[in-house]
């Protein structure tokens, strides 16, 4: 029997019920008039009754229970989080980028200080500098000796004199009457002579009273005392021995340093003054120029006018001051 | 079958349950559905543990994608169209899928009977019954075999019609194919099946006059 395809899907259409009942009428008419046609359509129904009739069979027990545990198996890996779950997750996350952040300014600091140290210049001097010359020359800064670290005054006094063999005569004299040998350290150039005197408060200014008569003979005479604060030295300029005692005498490294100011500031104006009246007339006891009724007269204070008599003491006692004289032959 | 014809809920609200996460939807669902599942898929697979396995795998992967169900057909489409695709998936992978040749020498010893049975049912003069063709096994064996003869997507085509009963319009639908497309290779699956059939009935006729011979 020739299979037409068309036929076929025609035949296989009507029995499967696709056509419409007009496209049903126009088929029927067609198996009536074509026995091959009949034939052919039974054939099809029969293959169709085959399969339709073959037994139907049910899922194998246990099925459900093997598609739920297949379920949980999958499911287990990417179980959803809890909303608490969740909210406590998010929390962690966040502690664990602020612990990160702390962290890293921690390191950053750490880091900051290190390349400062390195970078940065080494820290100043821990102890003060003094004045001191120890040739002919400009004058540089040293350290100072244990005595001096030890000393509650450091000073230096300048006197610069034409009449150099004569002060450095008197001084030495001077140091020798009031025993004071023991306390003095001396460097001796040709035209220089350098006194590093530690002693008593008392044994500085026995000293300088002594030292008084050689003032005149002076071109100038400043003192620098170095500051607690490692800055610039405090610059009395035409200093005086008395001013020098005072400035010694006081109780406490701080009071010599602003009576050293003061004394800076009164000598500083003095020197400007035409004539240097105002220094004159506080010197001068008979001078009018001060007596102002109500006002009296403007006295140095601190000055002890029985200075001599003490040096009986020991001056080394208590050491607490550190002078260093130096001598300048004038040109 | 009997348990699944007496599961009778709208599939749409078991759908909407189960997206809720409720677990007795769906396995309502599944029961609803495991049978007919099953039994098209054995149909176009031939193997018994394949075709539980690959109800299994259908089931799984429509739960897992019930959220992206869209309603745009109905869900036994749907299912369907899973099950059909991951068996012709499987299909053309298994090499043990291929169908044993007819010509094998058969090990069941009631093999001359049943070939008998389909002379008989193949003539043109009988009117066969098909209560009496589900309870000849030999017959069914036969007929299993023939459909195994067919080529993957003939036989997915056939058995949708023939077994599961849907209709052309609907098969299109499951596998994605014009409804001209369904009635040709539907076509063409009943002629082959028949051609099948009768090779088989015309091996018998050779044998029984070999033996007589």
């Amino acid at each position: 029997m020739n299979v037409n395809p068309k036929i076929d899907e025609l035949l296989n259409s009507f029995i499967d019920g696709e056509f419409s009942p007009r496209q049903q009428t126009e088929v029927q008419r067609l198996i009536a008039h074509d026995p091959q046609v009949g034939q052919r359509l039974r054939q099809l129904q029969k293959c169709k009754m085959l399969l339709a009739s073959l037994p139907f069979a049910d899922a194998p027990a246990g099925m459900l229970e093997n598609i739920k545990a297949s379920l949980e198996k999958k499911a287990l890996p990417y179980e959803q989080p809890s909303p608490l779950e969740e909210r406590q997750g998010r929390r962690h996350l966040f502690v664990r980028k602020v612990l990160a952040v702390a962290a890293m300014v921690g390191l950053m600091a750490v880091l900051a200080s290190v390349i400062y140290s390195i970078v940065t210049p080494s820290a100043p001097p821990q102890t003060p500098l003094v004045a001191t010359r120890t040739s002919p020359g400009p004058v540089e800064m040293v350290k100072p000796t244990l005595p001096a670290l030890a000393a509650e005054f450091n000073g230096r006094l300048e006197l610069k004199t034409n009449s150099f063999i004569e002060v450095d005569a008197s001084i030495n004299k001077a140091i020798a009457e009031n025993d004071l040998l023991n306390c003095i350290t001396l460097a001796r150039e040709p035209d220089s002579s350098e006194y590093v005197l530690v002693c008593s408060r008392k044994g500085l200014s026995v000293l300088m009273a002594d030292l008084e008569n050689i003032w005149a003979r002076l071109d100038s005479a400043t003192m620098l005392i170095q500051t607690k604060e490692f800055g610039r030295p405090v610059v009395v300029n035409a200093v005086t021995p008395q001013q020098i005692g005072e400035i010694a005498g006081q109780d406490s490294f701080d009071k010599s340093i602003e009576v050293a100011k003061d004394f800076a500031a009164l000598n500083n104006m003095a020197d400007l003054l035409p004539g240097k009246e105002v220094l004159t007339a506080i010197n001068d006891t008979t001078s009018a120029f001060v007596i102002i009724p109500g006002i009296p007269k403007p006295v140095l204070t601190g000055w002890p006018k029985t200075i001599k008599e003490s040096t009986t003491q020991p001056a080394v006692a208590g050491a607490k001051v550190n002078l260093t004289i130096t001598v300048i032959a004038g040109k | 079958m009997t348990e699944t014809a007496n599961i009778n809920i709208d599939d749409a609200l078991l759908i909407e349950q189960c997206r809720l996460g409720r677990s007795a939807a769906m396995e309502r669902l599944i029961l609803k559905y495991q049978n007919r599942i099953y039994n098209v898929i054995l149909k176009i697979c031939a193997n018994p543990d394949d075709a539980a396995e690959l109800t299994q795998e259908t089931f799984v992967k429509v739960i897992e994608n019930i959220d992206r169900f869209e309603a745009r057909s109905s869900f036994y489409t749907w299912l369907f169209r899973i099950a059909v695709n991951l068996t012709l998936n499987h299909c053309q992978k298994a090499v043990r899928l291929q169908t044993k040749s007819l010509n094998a020498p058969d090990d069941d010893h009631n093999g001359d009977a049943g070939q008998q049975l389909l002379q008989e049912f193949l003539s043109d003069d009988s009117s066969p019954d098909p209560a009496a063709i589900a309870q000849n096994k030999e017959l069914c064996r036969i007929a299993l075999k023939a459909l195994m003869g067919l080529d993957d997507v003939h036989r997915a085509v056939i058995v949708l019609r023939d077994i599961e009963g849907m209709d052309y319009a609907h098969i299109a639908r499951v596998l994605g194919i014009e409804l001209g497309t369904v009635k040709s290779r539907l076509s063409r699956a009943r002629g082959n099946l028949r051609q099948i059939l009768e090779t088989v009935c015309d091996e018998r006729k050779s044998k029984n006059r070999r033996i007589a011979k």
